[in-house]
């Protein structure tokens, strides 16, 4: 015990040794071995838990000078020991201390580069608390600062934020109530941070248009574009019960109103079509921008519509279709990632924008935009490919929304398009579901459609009517389709005569023969012939079968699924062996029904 | 100053007296808007269809309740008009509007936000109160280049515009410094206008028209004849010109998704010809839309079968690589590169070495460019001397990589030409 008593006495008896002598010297006259012995003795006072001892020190006016200008060197040491004591505990108070008494004493410039290292270092778990902490002695020493301020504020939020990105972002209420690694409260932290320097930007602004310090307007800026791909982006956004202030949502008005503040809020949302002022001096850099902002415009779009963030600023004046068209970019971006917290940002905003229209408003021309083409593909790969199931539903309901929202010729090119690029039986049948639809409502309604009947609507038929390979195709797989299409022409021969033929159906009655009846057959015999030989087989093994050898296993997502017993197979056969019967029995009527309307025309004529 | 004090406590007064005697200015004479001067403008002129205006407004509801107003955000509002940008009863009552001029508009559901309203501002079936004062307008900026305005005379039909490829019927008049230089009617293919002697900026313009407009368009050079010139009509280099132009008819070519495999690679094997030729005759722009054909066709095509898609992978080396050679002597540096990535990455890996240094040439091509631009910027008496300098250096490198690139680019096109005539 006197032992360590003595060795830690040491440690402060090294640092008053090397204060003395340091108090007689000019500032000038500072050696590089000062700086050093400086900083261990202060760390080690520090280490062995002096730290009331090194705040004395610091404080006492003599050492004015010296903690001026070696101060800044104890940060390090600083802030590990308060990150490592317990809050409350008296030593982290004296530490705390020693940090304020810093930012006030040190050279501004070292302090600065000393505080920023400290977040530069860190990682993990000590991200969080220690950008907290040196968030407000970061932002005296800014305020301090004389040259290359807004560089340095720059410099700093984008390292904060680069330190912050790897940090996963909470998403269920639980997550955002924990808020385990301290994100939420860090972010709105930083906010804060920003604040004066934001206002100092609108000061500026207001003095004259001239004089914008475009330097930190521009350090802003980058900050919240930052801001908005991460969180924002990734975060849930929705309100949520019994959160009252929902951190993210806190975030999003804040970062919005800084953007509102310095006028960028606006040329942003239109930025694709306003010809960007040049920032950058070099055009590799914009192109580079371009390509990282598009994450970022796609969420602030999410913010202004859906969740009506900065709306008061808005102008209400475009139409909901050219809404549509500027919002159509960003749903594309939003519906290419696979998070569920982007697809679902990306269908929110895109319900938000097909609901200000009213059906059948929007021209087919929009088509001719690039992305009016692709959304409604990348809502089939959702559809169809994403493992969660409610944005699997919403897709659908939003590409009804979307078809809804077309003319006559719009839905017709649309599914023209999908029924060529989609290549699942589900969303054929589906589409040509869609088809009887329009033809339905084409007959019915007093002003014909020219898109839905006559020769439009027999192109569009002959990518209906047809079995993809022929014979060979495989009907299990295709039965979707192939119901669908079976009922699209039950329909039209029910409920267009031969002799007003307003479809076309009786002039390519033919090919439609040749191209889809004749083959079904074949191929229904093929496959009903195939698979009874199968359930023959099976149940003639049955016994030795029950051996179990497994020819090959199925994995689904990563996921063993069991063999399958004899029993199971044959159920799955027999179960292919009714779709078979269903097909034929659907098949069979359309026939009957084509023979009487042709055997009742010939009649007529003779 | 002027359009507060009206509006402030009279605002549904006004509403009221337009709707008694408003002037209906709607085509269908439907009533669904109508329109009073508040004070008329200060010049004669209007705005014409397409032309980007500036205008401050103030906009309420039935009720009174003021949703929207340019002047809180200290900016004017600007639009295209004619569009369809913004509401019907905006499209319609501002150009009836006079330079200067503050009007009233009375505006039906229909002609706003309809049934559907617009959340969170506007309720459904809302009819709508607005205050406009029309501030400036201009001739639309077609490429935000200031390098081919447009002033539309008769607006065309739909939206419908040719593209790429189309075939177009026109009526042209040509103009340079008020003499016309060309008149007449001509069938060509958009991108090809230079078969007829109209020079690249038409081509771009019809782009953006629709079937029976009539416009106006002022041509920068670089849009126009450029530094050649055209000594058939006696134009000299770099001259701005204007053309009068009516679209009377088109056919549009066929969208990527509109043709299978076995026709757009018949069609690659037409265009890379006409490309080449363009090149050859140092139509840069004109070969970049003849090669750019390619890339939209071939480069998202999947499902092809092996013969395909090796003769697919030559026309797209062959169209990338000549691409990156037009951007060059384009100096558009950036997209050369861009070409070469992507030629690189996703055609041909093999052919990396040999690329990237074309990439790296390129590059330093284009750092050189911009240091001298820095360095000489806004020293009007050093321009010579940097234009000499520039040239000097780049077309060393330049060259070097063109001669890489010729070579490449010869190879496999022969190598297409053959892959091509074995598929047909």
């Amino acid at each position: 015990m006197p032992e360590e008593q003595s060795q830690t006495t040491m440690a402060v008896d090294e640092l008053q040794a090397i204060i003395q002598r340091c108090q007689i010297l000019e500032e000038s006259d500072f050696r590089g071995e000062d700086f050093n012995l400086f900083q261990v003795a202060g760390q080690k006072c520090l280490e062995d838990g002096y730290a009331a001892q090194l705040l004395e020190v610091i404080q006492n006016e003599k050492n004015k000078v010296i903690i001026k200008n070696m101060g800044w060197n104890l940060i390090s040491p600083l802030v590990r020991c308060i990150l490592a004591y317990k809050q409350e505990d008296d030593k982290q108070e004296h530490c705390l201390k020693i940090l304020d008494q810093l930012v006030q004493l040190c050279n501004p410039k070292e302090l600065f580069l000393g505080l920023l290292e400290q977040i530069e270092q860190t990682s993990g778990e000590q991200v969080c608390p220690t950008v907290m902490l040196l968030l407000q002695p970061l932002q005296t020493v800014l305020l301090k600062l004389q040259n290359k301020k807004a560089y340095s504020v720059g410099l700093s939020l984008a390292m904060i934020m680069n330190q912050l990105t790897p940090l996963p972002v909470p998403y269920t209420k639980q997550q955002i109530q924990e808020d385990k690694l301290g994100l939420c409260r860090c972010c709105n932290a930083v906010v804060d941070f920003a604040k004066p320097f934001v206002n100092e930007v609108v000061k500026n602004m207001e003095k004259s248009s001239e004089y914008n310090n475009m330097e930190l307007k521009e350090e802003l800026l980058k900050f919240c574009m930052k801001s908005l791909k991460y969180p924002l982006l990734t975060a849930q956004l929705e309100q949520l019960e019994g959160i009252e202030e929902h951190p993210f949502r806190h975030f999003a008005t804040e970062i919005i109103d800084i953007l509102q503040d310095i006028r960028e809020l606006m040329p942003l949302v239109f930025l694709h079509h306003k010809g960007r002022r040049s920032y950058w001096e070099n055009q590799e850099f914009e192109d580079i921008e371009r390509k990282n902002s598009a994450d970022s415009l796609a969420c602030l779009s999410y913010l202004m519509f859906v969740q009506h963030f900065g709306i008061n600023c808005f102008p209400m004046v475009f139409s909901p279709s050219y809404l549509l068209q500027c919002n159509m970019t960003h749903i594309e971006v939003l519906l290419n990632r696979t998070e569920e917290s982007m697809l679902s940002k990306g269908l929110d905003l895109f319900e938000s924008c097909l609901l200000r229209m009213e059906d059948n408003s929007l021209s087919h021309q929009y088509l001719e935009f690039r992305d009016f083409i692709n959304v409604p593909q990348d809502l089939v790969k959702v559809m169809t490919l994403c493992p969660i199931e409610h944005l699997r539903k919403k897709s659908l309901n939003m590409l009804q929304l979307f078809i809804d929202k077309f003319d006559a010729e719009g839905k017709y090119t649309l599914f023209r398009c999908l029924l060529k690029t989609s290549n699942h039986a589900g969303v054929q049948g589906y589409i040509i579901q869609k088809i009887k639809d329009q033809i339905h409502l084409s007959l019915t309604k007093a002003h014909d459609n020219v898109w839905f009947t006559g020769h439009h609507l027999i192109s569009l038929l002959d990518l209906v009517l047809f079995l993809p390979e022929g014979a060979e195709t495989d009907l299990l797989q295709n039965s979707d389709r192939i119901m669908a299409s079976l009922n699209l022409l039950r329909y039209l021969v029910i409920k267009d005569c031969e002799s007003d033929n307003q479809t076309g159906v009786w002039t390519i009655l033919a090919k439609i023969e040749k191209n889809f009846l004749k083959p079904l057959h074949v191929g229904l015999n093929m496959s009903k012939a195939h698979y009874e030989a199968e359930i023959k087989n099976k149940k003639e093994n049955r016994r030795e079968a029950n051996k179990s050898n497994t020819v090959c296993s199925l994995t689904v997502s990563e996921e063993k699924m069991p063999a399958m017993t004899t029993e199971m197979q044959l159920q799955v056969l027999h179960s292919a062996l009714f779709t078979f019967d269903l097909i034929e029995s659907v098949l069979a009527r359309v026939e009957e029904l084509i023979e009487v309307k042709v055997k009742a025309v010939m009649a007529e004529n003779i | 100053m002027t359009t507060d004090e009206a509006t402030k406590p009279e605002g549904e007064v006004q509403a009221a007296a337009l709707a008694e005697r408003g002037e209906d200015i709607t085509p269908a004479q439907d009533r669904g808007v109508l329109k009073i001067i508040k004070r008329p403008g200060n010049d004669d002129e209007s705005p014409m269809i397409g032309d980007k205006v500036y205008v401050h407004y103030k906009g309420k509801l039935a009720n009174g309740k003021k949703f929207d107003s340019s002047r809180d955000r200290n900016e004017p509002f600007v639009f295209s008009l004619g569009k369809g940008q913004v509401i019907k009863a905006w499209d319609i009552g501002v150009a009836t509007m006079k330079k200067g001029e503050v009007c009233y508009l009375l505006c039906k559901p229909e002609y706003a936000y309809g049934a559907a309203g617009s959340a969170p501002k506007i309720p459904s079936n809302a009819t709508l109160f607005f205050e406009v004062e029309l501030l400036d307008f201009k001739g639309e900026d077609l490429f935000e280049d200031g390098g081919i305005i447009r002033r539309i005379k008769r607006k065309g039909e739909g939206y419908s515009n040719p593209n790429e490829g189309a075939t177009v019927e026109i009526h042209l008049e040509g103009f340079c410094g008020g003499t016309r230089f060309d008149c007449k009617d001509v069938k060509f293919v958009v991108g090809e206008g230079e078969d007829h002697d109209i020079p690249i900026g038409i081509d771009k313009a019809l782009e953006k028209m629709q079937r029976g407009e009539h416009c106006v368009l002022y041509l920068g050079p670089r849009y126009g004849f450029g530094e050649a010139g055209k000594p058939k009509y006696g134009i000299q280099a770099n001259a701005e010109l204007v053309y009068e132009v009516t679209l009377k008819n088109f056919e549009k070519a066929k969208e990527s998704w509109e043709m299978d495999t076995k026709e757009k690679l018949e069609q690659a094997a037409i265009v890379k010809e006409k490309g080449t030729m363009y090149f050859k005759e140092g139509k840069y722009l004109q070969a970049v839309i003849q090669y750019g054909k390619i890339v939209s066709w071939l480069e998202m095509e999947y499902g092809l079968s092996e013969k395909e898609s090796k003769a697919s992978d030559s026309f797209l080396l062959a169209a990338f690589l000549n691409l990156a050679m037009c951007y060059l002597k384009l100096r558009e540096y950036t997209k050369a590169v861009e070409c070469c990535d992507k030629k690189v990455l996703e055609v041909n890996p093999q052919n990396k070495a040999a690329r990237s240094q074309i990439s790296v040439c390129q590059k330093k091509t284009k750092e050189h460019n911009e240091r001298d631009r820095r360095i000489y910027a806004n020293m009007f008496t050093k321009f010579a001397e940097r234009d000499a300098k520039e040239a000097a250096s780049k077309t060393g490198v330049e060259k070097e990589a063109e001669k890489a690139t010729c070579a490449q680019g010869l190879e496999t096109a022969g190598a297409g030409g053959k892959e091509a005539e074995g598929h047909v």
